[in-house]
């Protein structure tokens, strides 16, 4: 508000030496404030809850976004979590697979080693049981030979007084 | 009559002949006894029967002897006293049979024993044995 002075106000000396209209000023200084009542009367009560609806709407926006920062960061941090625990896990898995893989291997080399152990002493045993075999039927092709030969031969060679000293020493061992 | 069996046969022509009975007698019961228990086809059985039961009673052996070839006289006489002595009995009846087979040697068959010393025995058990 503006204050007149009212030594001014009759002179030209005073604020009408400034160049201003006293009527003029007052008219303009009651129109303003006339359109100030109207404005604080109509406009700006609206124009402020429109500007704090816009505020709160900011704030909630706000709050919501940090609510939605946390959310997010809390899912990062899950997600970490839970990709950590993947790995791990699938760190344990393969560490898994890997000694069973191992035991597979060692049990099958294990049953190949005893396999061929087994075939190998089959082998042995059946070739020790051949070598038996021809050794017993060489032993009686030999014995067949011998007998054979040392029969022929008494046949052609012993003669009756032969026989009769061997039927000689044969008659003591009759009892 | 009643039935008997081999051994009875044996034992009673044994019996008849030691009580002095004549062969041909004691041969014609046994005939009847073998014709009345269907028996005449074991007639050589019912002949060692008896060969055997002299020979358990020490009375006699049938000793078939056989050899390669005819054995001298001094060895046969040797070999029936032999004979006599192993088994005991008072008389021994020497058969002799001829088998080239043998190759050499002897052997002696009784009705209850065996002794087999020719040298195709000898080589048969060789041959077994090995």
């Amino acid at each position: 508000m503006f204050n007149v002075n009212p030594q001014f106000a009759a002179s030209s000396s005073g604020i009408g030496s400034l160049g201003i209209n006293l009527k003029g000023f007052i008219f303009q200084l009651l129109t303003f404030v006339i359109v100030l009542l109207i404005l604080r009367r109509w406009v700006f009560p609206k124009l402020v809850a429109t500007l704090e609806a816009r505020r709160k709407t900011l704030e909630e926006s706000l709050v919501q976004a940090k609510a939605t920062q946390e959310a997010l960061t809390k899912a990062e941090e899950r997600a970490e979590q839970i990709l950590h625990k993947a790995r791990e896990q699938a760190d344990v898995s393969l560490a898994d697979a890997r000694e069973q893989a191992k035991n597979l291997i060692t049990k099958a080399e294990s049953s190949a080693e005893d396999q061929a152990k087994r075939v190998l002493k089959e082998a042995e045993q059946h070739l020790s049981q051949q070598q038996n075999r021809l050794r017993e039927e060489l032993k009686d092709e030999l014995t067949d030979l011998v007998v054979l030969t040392t029969e022929k031969v008494l046949r052609s060679k012993l003669n009756p007084e032969e026989d009769a000293k061997l039927i000689e020493q044969s008659i003591k061992e009759i009892s | 009559m009643a039935n008997f069996s081999r051994r009875q046969l044996a034992r009673y022509a044994v019996d008849q002949l030691l009580a002095k009975q004549a062969p041909a007698e004691v041969a014609k019961h046994l005939a009847a006894a073998l014709s009345e228990n269907k028996m005449q086809h074991q007639t050589e059985l019912l002949l060692d029967d008896i060969a055997e039961e002299l020979e358990d009673r020490g009375l006699m052996a049938k000793a078939i002897i056989t050899s390669r070839s005819k054995l001298p006289a001094n060895l046969l006489a040797r070999l029936a006293d032999q004979i006599q002595k192993a088994t005991g009995v008072q008389k021994v009846s020497v058969q002799e049979q001829i088998d080239e087979q043998v190759i050499g040697g002897f052997k002696v068959e009784t009705a209850k024993r065996t002794w087999d010393k020719t040298i195709a025995h000898h080589l048969a058990e060789i041959k077994g044995g090995i």
